[in-house]
């Protein structure tokens, strides 16, 4: 997993859900987003699957992949390197 | 022009209860007329449900988180409500005393109780289905829309055993997230008709000052007057929310700035995804 990617994935999550005061290397790349962590809910997920086909071209098609997907950075990141095209 | 948005009840217990003495004041006003303390959770009333517990723990918040941006803060320019969030925006706008805000909270959810304790109803919060097809469910299902909040948020109300079937529809549709949560009442639908006249003795016993900021109704984004609130409270109840619609009306006033005044973020998450979609 390259770290450039890991990058991008959490300006994006930082970008798309509007966090403020907050650099991308302040998350953390193998914690859950939700419940802890980021605190994270359902709203943010969707805003997260729309951002994810935007910038990396991969669809989250329901909210069970979601929950996968969603897990942490570096599973956003493997979801990207597994389906991007 | 900055807006102090002001969001309706909260349908979990979130957070830790708050630990600080302001908040602590409000609560034991809470506490002397209700019996429930929001700070700590405890009921001493054993009427209360869970549903006027979290609409009291919600004004109470409101309240507290006013105060606290009021103490800091020069005034918003303007003052807007979702749903049960009229009330902290009343207090706010010095239309009412935040002890009455908090008394009508209590006196309009237990009127709510009581009047349909005889059935068991749910709000169901639906993420990522279009409107057609969520209106399509609610209708197949018996349910109604309770709130539009985006193209993409939507909450229905009823009968707790329409909402599942609405929920399990949803599912089968392809819906990103559906849950169901527990409600006294089924709020924003016509079956509030019901208790119409009831709340208007309670709202009989309040004097409605003009709104020292303006604030507008979610209804039909008119800035609401002494002379319309009450109505506003009681046709509200019966309509669903149109948030979608409020914040493109207060963009267009000219609101750059957005702060969300009581539990949680859902509003400023509205927000967010409507900005998107511009």
């Amino acid at each position: 997993m390259s770290e450039e990617l890991i990058l991008k994935v959490k300006q994006m999550i930082i970008d798309s859900l509007r966090i403020e005061d907050m650099a991308p290397d302040e998350i953390e790349t193998d914690a859950p987003l939700f419940g802890e962590g980021l605190g994270l809910d359902s709203i943010d997920a969707l805003q997260l699957v729309v951002a994810m086909e935007k910038e990396f071209g991969v669809s989250v098609p329901d909210a069970a992949t979601g929950t996968k997907v969603f897990a942490s950075v570096r599973s956003m990141a493997e979801y990207v390197v597994e389906h991007g095209k | 022009m900055i807006c102090h948005m002001f969001p309706g009840q909260p349908v979990v217990w979130g957070a830790a209860f708050q630990d600080d003495d302001s908040f602590r004041r409000i609560a034991e006003t809470c506490c002397a007329m209700t019996g429930f303390d929001p700070q700590t959770g405890v009921s001493r009333n054993p009427a209360l449900t869970e549903t006027v517990k979290l609409q009291l723990f919600g004004i109470c918040y409101s309240i507290f988180k006013s105060e606290q941006l009021a103490s800091r803060n020069p005034p918003p320019d303007l003052l807007a409500e979702h749903s049960m969030g009229i009330y902290g925006a009343l207090a706010a706008g010095g239309v009412l005393t935040a002890d009455e805000a908090i008394e009508i909270t209590f006196r309009g959810g237990m009127l709510m109780a009581e009047t349909f304790s005889s059935d068991a109803y749910a709000l169901g919060c639906f993420i990522g289905l279009t409107i057609p097809q969520v209106e399509s469910i609610a209708r197949n299902n018996s349910v109604y829309i309770a709130n539009y909040n985006t193209s993409r948020h939507v909450l229905l109300a009823g009968i707790a055993s329409g909402i599942e079937s609405a929920k399990s529809e949803a599912e089968a549709a392809g819906v990103f997230s559906a849950k169901q949560f527990q409600a006294d009442a089924p709020l924003h639908t016509p079956l509030m008709g019901e208790i119409t006249a009831d709340l208007w003795i309670i709202l009989a016993d309040y004097h409605f000052n003009e709104p020292s900021i303006p604030l507008m109704g979610h209804i039909d984004q008119q800035f609401l007057t002494a002379a319309t609130i009450p109505e506003f409270i009681c046709s509200e109840l019966n309509m669903p929310v149109y948030w979608d619609k409020t914040y493109h009306a207060l963009r267009k006033h000219g609101v750059e700035r957005f702060i969300e005044v009581g539990f949680g973020q859902s509003l400023a998450k509205f927000n967010r995804w409507i900005d998107s979609e511009s």
